[in-house]
């Protein structure tokens, strides 16, 4: 345990920032992250030497799980009128809104666009991506700049609703 | 030569020294290549802006000690080994949704003993600003106070004050609350503070007019509260909630004047926890907003406060005014009452440490000082 100990200690906050940049919840990213290190702990008997790049891929999949799972819960939250907030306020609601509204693009984004998306932002270099998607690493470009137009339509059609 | 393709335009702008001369070249001469480039530019600078929430900073040791148990928890149900998927192309496993820890958004109550322990530590001189503990605002009337206070067992004062002894038992509707500390102490050495603390306590080196020297810390130990549900809790039934809070150093600051009052408080103390037995946030959070005598506007505040779980809400007594602000870079909240002669700010900062700036001042005043600390 103690080899896996700097293992967690070297890849969790990683871990945990890619997961949040999903689910724009901190504490939820570390649930995520839990799980991840678990799993791996698991599938790595003994040697972590390939488990690095697997638990940044992981905890962006299980958090887009996460996220697509609680949709339900999101839309009844909606339905609930926000009271009147007074105008100091009005800087945090914004902000609260933008995040919010980045899940849930990333709900309807194809899986593969949502994770290439999370995965650059969230600090991982073109040659991790293409690892982690099992793609050349000059085709990471395209992927992401596809990804980014998408979420541009995506947040411009949201916005103007 | 033809022009550049999307792909490699994007990631000139991520890793410029990893595509060929030749692409540079090509852009620095192509006119439509440099606008499609600007374009991807902007789309991407976009996107990392969405992408740029406060990122807090993971308690290692804590998330290790919590990965042993979380180890021995699934070895003890029976997970079998090699579960996962394929590095990367697959969903592994699908996480638990069940939390085995929450925040104080898991509901009222737990936010009311929130409020008792930050209050322990504070409350003494800083009654208006019950709990330094979160950086989200929720109005909080004396009638909500009044319906936390009924469901949890606690009087109202108490629930201002702190817990009425170190180390006691109440008994709500729901099931029982008991917390266990040390005394709150005083010490006018900011080694020994610091000492008791184990953490740096960062105080301001330039104080507003008014603000004398500082008269002494109060140092208030960890806290630890449990709720213990009972049947009437329906499904969670048996599950418990264990909130850690502090330890807590509050630095206080005379006034100049030479008044008794103190005129300035700095509080510093780690981001409490909360631990959960088995019951997810949303079952706790669900179960408390339905309790009878919970004021609706209040259990909509709470519903709203939604993805927020990693941000604690600061209360705010009903007449002040509140503000969003920014200190080091962290988000933090300013309230101050309708005077403008309190004010308080709030804020967690990048290494999840609670800060509390307050006093009898102007809020701009309070401000200079939190952001000397930030």
């Amino acid at each position: 345990l103690a080899e896996f100990e700097a293992f967690f200690r070297g890849h969790y906050r990683a871990v945990v920032r890619l997961a949040q940049n999903v689910l724009g919840d901190f504490q939820l990213a570390q649930d995520v992250a839990q799980d991840v290190f678990v799993a791996a702990y698991r599938r790595f008997p003994g040697g972590y030497e390939q488990a690095g790049g697997w638990v940044r891929v992981a905890a962006v999949h299980t958090a887009l799980n996460v996220l697509r799972g609680e949709r339900r819960r999101d839309r009844r939250q909606l339905r609930v009128a926000p009271p009147s907030s007074p105008p100091s306020a009005e800087d945090a609601v914004i902000e609260r809104e933008a995040r919010a509204e980045v899940r849930r693009v990333l709900r309807r984004l194809p899986r593969r666009t949502a994770a290439v998306l999370v995965m650059r932002h969230g600090g991982m270099s073109y040659a991790e991506i293409a690892d982690a998607l099992g793609v050349k690493v000059g085709h990471v470009g395209t992927l992401l700049r596809r990804a980014e137009a998408a979420l541009r339509k995506e947040f411009d059609d949201e916005t103007h609703l | 030569m033809k022009h550049i393709s999307e792909g490699v335009l994007r990631r000139l702008d991520d890793e410029p020294l990893a595509v060929p001369d030749r692409v540079t070249e090509h852009v620095a001469a192509c006119a439509r290549c440099q606008a499609r480039g600007a374009e991807i530019a902007d789309d991407a600078k976009r996107a990392a802006r969405l992408f740029a929430a406060p990122q807090l900073v993971p308690d290692l040791d804590a998330e290790w000690a919590r990965f042993g148990q979380q180890l021995r928890r699934s070895e003890a149900s029976g997970a079998g080994a090699g579960a996962g998927p394929g590095p990367g192309r697959v969903i592994v496993d699908r996480p638990r949704l069940r939390s085995p820890r929450v925040s104080l958004r898991a509901g009222l109550a737990i936010g009311a003993i929130g409020f008792v322990v930050v209050g322990a530590a504070a409350a003494a001189s800083l009654t208006t600003i019950f709990a330094p503990t979160q950086v989200a605002p929720v109005s909080l009337s004396r009638g909500d106070l009044q319906a936390i206070a009924s469901l949890t067992g606690l009087s109202d004062n108490q629930l201002l004050g702190g817990f009425p002894t170190p180390t006691g038992s109440t008994t709500a509707r729901f099931g029982t609350i008991t917390w266990h500390s040390s005394p709150a102490y005083q010490t006018t050495s900011l080694a020994q503070a610091t000492a008791a603390g184990r953490f740096r306590i960062p105080l301001p080196t330039k104080l507003p007019t008014g603000v004398g020297a500082v008269q002494q810390f109060i140092v208030q130990p960890r806290v630890h509260a449990t709720v213990t549900f009972n049947s009437t809790a329906g499904s969670l039934d048996g599950s418990s909630v264990t909130l850690v809070a502090g330890p807590a150093v509050l630095a206080v600051y005379t006034s100049a004047g030479g008044t008794d009052l103190p005129a300035l408080a700095v509080a510093t103390m780690p981001r409490p926890t909360a631990l959960s037995s088995g019951a997810s946030t949303g079952q706790i959070e669900a179960f408390l907003l339905r309790q009878p005598g919970v004021p609706p506007q209040l259990a909509e505040e709470v519903r709203l406060l939604g993805d927020l779980k990693t941000t604690l809400p600061v209360p705010v007594p009903s007449g002040a005014s509140v503000r969003s602000i920014r200190v080091g870079g962290s988000p933090g909240v300013l309230l101050a009452d309708s005077s403008n002669a309190l004010a308080g700010v709030v804020w967690e900062d990048a290494s999840g440490m609670l800060h509390l700036v307050a006093g009898l001042l102007d809020p701009q005043d309070v401000l200079n000082v939190a952001k000397q600390l930030g």
